[in-house]
């Protein structure tokens, strides 16, 4: 992959830069803010960005901004925000015009780099991921609706919204493939969305639900 | 009773004088010296001494006004300084007790002048006076063709005795004179040397716990941003250098260490994060509305948000923050409601923030209730808590908060 990263901070970007190459990637360019961000998507035209939500001059959300700025202008790069912080308003925003290629990570899950490129291969593809510690706020709408579903539908629900397959789903929960496909069709049933066979169009329809909510 | 209050009076102008006199040296002195120089580095601390020293002085004034005049007054409050040598200039210059003493040397000497005349004219000429007679009989004191007054002889004696008798009068009247003559000076001893009354009172607490609100708040979001940019981000950095670490060493031992160390220091990632969401959630950086949406996100009710408030003090925001938070914690844990209401207004310079649920009511203030907190929150910036929420439902809680200065 061909990566853009803005962080303001020099550790983070190096490190990240560092780790990245590691797996065979290529850092095309590691800037410190939006403007920076903007000028080398422009020029390079990466398969993704990695993007600090919170950059000069206000320190707020720069990143966010410049993620939803890119959306429009270079629909076909994928957006990972990367954050200290689970702020479901920013995954909200991100989301809401369409959560394709679109993630939202923490920063320490750098600690699990296999995950952590999955992650950003996901989002370059044109799928989602988003943090485990991000979908309990989202997956906190109203009671009525969730209630319906069983605490094991729930977790794979949320393994969903991470973006991943139903394989990798089966192998987290140590079940078989068989019942996860069972509960995923119940999801569906129970939330009134009909099932499909594609991955990331599944995710869209969780996000959807969730957006919805 | 009377001569003791009469020799005390005198005594006192007469020390006064002297004391008053230095006092306005110093001050005009000082306020003189340290104007001019205000534009060179010693000016500034210079007035600031100046203040102090008047106060002090102000204090002897005090002293000496209790012991002779019996006149006491209350000591105003004491002194305190802001933290660092600018603080200390500042909050010397500021000192309004400072400025109170300046004025009142400022006002001694023509008020010494008065005192000083009146007891010249009522003592010493009362003692002159009547000592007349003794004078003439002693040869002194003698004037040409012998004293008259407007063609009217007042020697030899027994003439002398009506001078006497005047001296006689003027002694009568001297205590009362010099009484009255110092009840002007006696009120200026409260109104610049007392205590200020209490709504000036009043009004420098207000504006000085704003000051203080408002810094903490300041203080709270620096430390937060100090954290975001050192403390959390090295601690990331590390799990980055860990990651490394691990990617480079063989399947054994050390590896499995490094993967340890990340588990820790992710642990104390989360660590921060908490701790940073209690003292000033980054989201609150983009006002309350984006704030209050972030917090209804996370509550498992249905939420109907509504805000229509400008930018606001920092400390207003967050305190609005807090309560909202707590308010929608109670409301998902203890009321039974499928639905809470969250609105938040600005009703000429009074935030006002509604959180309103469908929930069974009985929410009261009482010991350990997390509603003694919020009051409490509020009670900083003068706000307040209004609770109505009859046993059956539905609640609905207030917060008032001035969101000016």
């Amino acid at each position: 992959m061909r990566v853009v990263i803005a962080d303001d901070a020099v550790i983070l970007r190096d490190g990240l830069a560092q780790l990245l190459e590691l797996r065979g990637h290529t850092v095309v360019a590691a800037v410190k803010d939006a403007e920076a961000l903007r000028h080398a998507v422009a020029e390079h035209g990466p398969d993704i960005a990695v993007i600090d939500v919170r950059m000069p001059p206000t320190h707020t959300d720069e990143g966010l901004r410049a993620a939803l700025q890119m959306r429009r202008d270079h629909p076909g790069v994928g957006i990972m925000l990367f954050s200290q912080y689970v702020e479901t308003r920013y995954v909200k925003d991100l989301v809401a015009e369409s959560a394709a290629g679109v993630g939202y990570l923490l920063k320490e899950r750098v600690a699990d780099l296999d995950d952590f490129v999955d992650a950003l291969r996901r989002v370059a593809g044109g799928g989602t991921a988003l943090d485990p510690e991000v979908l309990p706020h989202l997956l906190g709408g109203p009671r009525g609706t969730l209630d319906r579903l069983s605490p094991r539908e729930r977790e794979v629900l949320a393994l969903m919204a991470e973006g991943r397959t139903n394989d990798a789903i089966a192998r987290r929960l140590v079940v078989s493939g068989r019942a996860v496909e069972k509960h995923v069709a119940n999801i569906f049933t129970k939330l009134g969305l009909p099932p499909s066979g594609e991955d990331h169009r599944r995710v869209l329809a969780v996000l959807r639900y969730l957006e919805g909510t | 009773m009377r001569g003791k209050r009469a020799g005390g009076e005198l005594l006192y102008i007469l020390s006064g004088i002297v004391f008053g006199v230095f006092g306005a040296a110093f001050t005009a002195g000082v306020l003189l010296l340290g104007t001019a120089l205000s534009v060179t580095a010693i000016g500034v601390p210079l007035l600031a001494a100046g203040l102090l020293g008047a106060r002090r002085l102000a204090g002897a004034q005090r002293r000496l006004a209790a012991a002779l005049l019996g006149e006491r007054i209350e000591q105003p409050p004491p002194r305190q300084d802001l933290p660092g040598f600018y603080g200390r200039m500042q909050s010397r210059l500021t000192d309004p007790y400072g400025w109170r003493a300046v004025a009142f040397f400022l006002l001694q000497p023509p008020q010494a002048l008065l005192q000083a005349a009146t007891v010249i004219f009522t003592w010493c000429w009362g003692v002159v006076a009547l000592t007349f007679p003794i004078q003439q009989a002693l040869g002194w004191n003698r004037v040409e063709g012998g004293w008259e007054l407007a063609g009217f002889p007042l020697e030899p004696f027994p003439r002398t005795l009506l001078v006497s008798l005047a001296g006689l009068c003027l002694l009568w009247l001297a205590p009362k004179a010099v009484h009255v003559v110092l009840l002007p000076h006696r009120l200026l001893l409260r109104l610049l040397l007392g205590p200020r009354r209490p709504a000036a009172r009043i009004r420098d607490l207000e504006e000085s716990r704003a000051l203080v609100v408002d810094d903490s708040a300041a203080v709270l979001r620096r430390i937060e941003r100090d954290l975001h940019d050192g403390a959390q981000a090295r601690m990331v950095s590390l799990i980055m250098q860990l990651t490394l670490l691990r990617e480079s060493v063989p399947e054994g031992p050390a590896r499995e260490l490094a993967g340890k160390a990340q588990e820790t220091a992710s642990l104390a990632v989360r660590e921060l994060r908490e701790l940073v969401r209690g003292i000033h959630p980054p989201v609150l950086d983009q006002g309350l509305e984006t704030a209050l949406a972030a917090l209804a996100d996370t509550v498992p009710i249905r939420t109907v948000l509504r805000v229509e408030v400008p930018r606001l003090r920092a400390a207003v925001e967050s305190i609005a923050y807090f309560c909202v938070a707590e308010l929608l914690t109670n409301a998902a844990k203890h009321s039974g409601a499928d639905e809470v209401r969250i609105s938040a207004t600005l009703d000429g310079g009074l935030l006002r923030i509604e959180v309103a649920d469908d929930g069974h009511g009985g929410a009261t203030v009482l010991a350990g209730s997390g509603l003694v907190g919020l009051r409490d929150r509020a009670g900083t910036v003068d706000g307040r808590l209004l609770i109505h929420s009859p046993a059956g439902g539905p609640t609905r809680i207030t917060v008032e908060l001035p969101a000016g200065r």
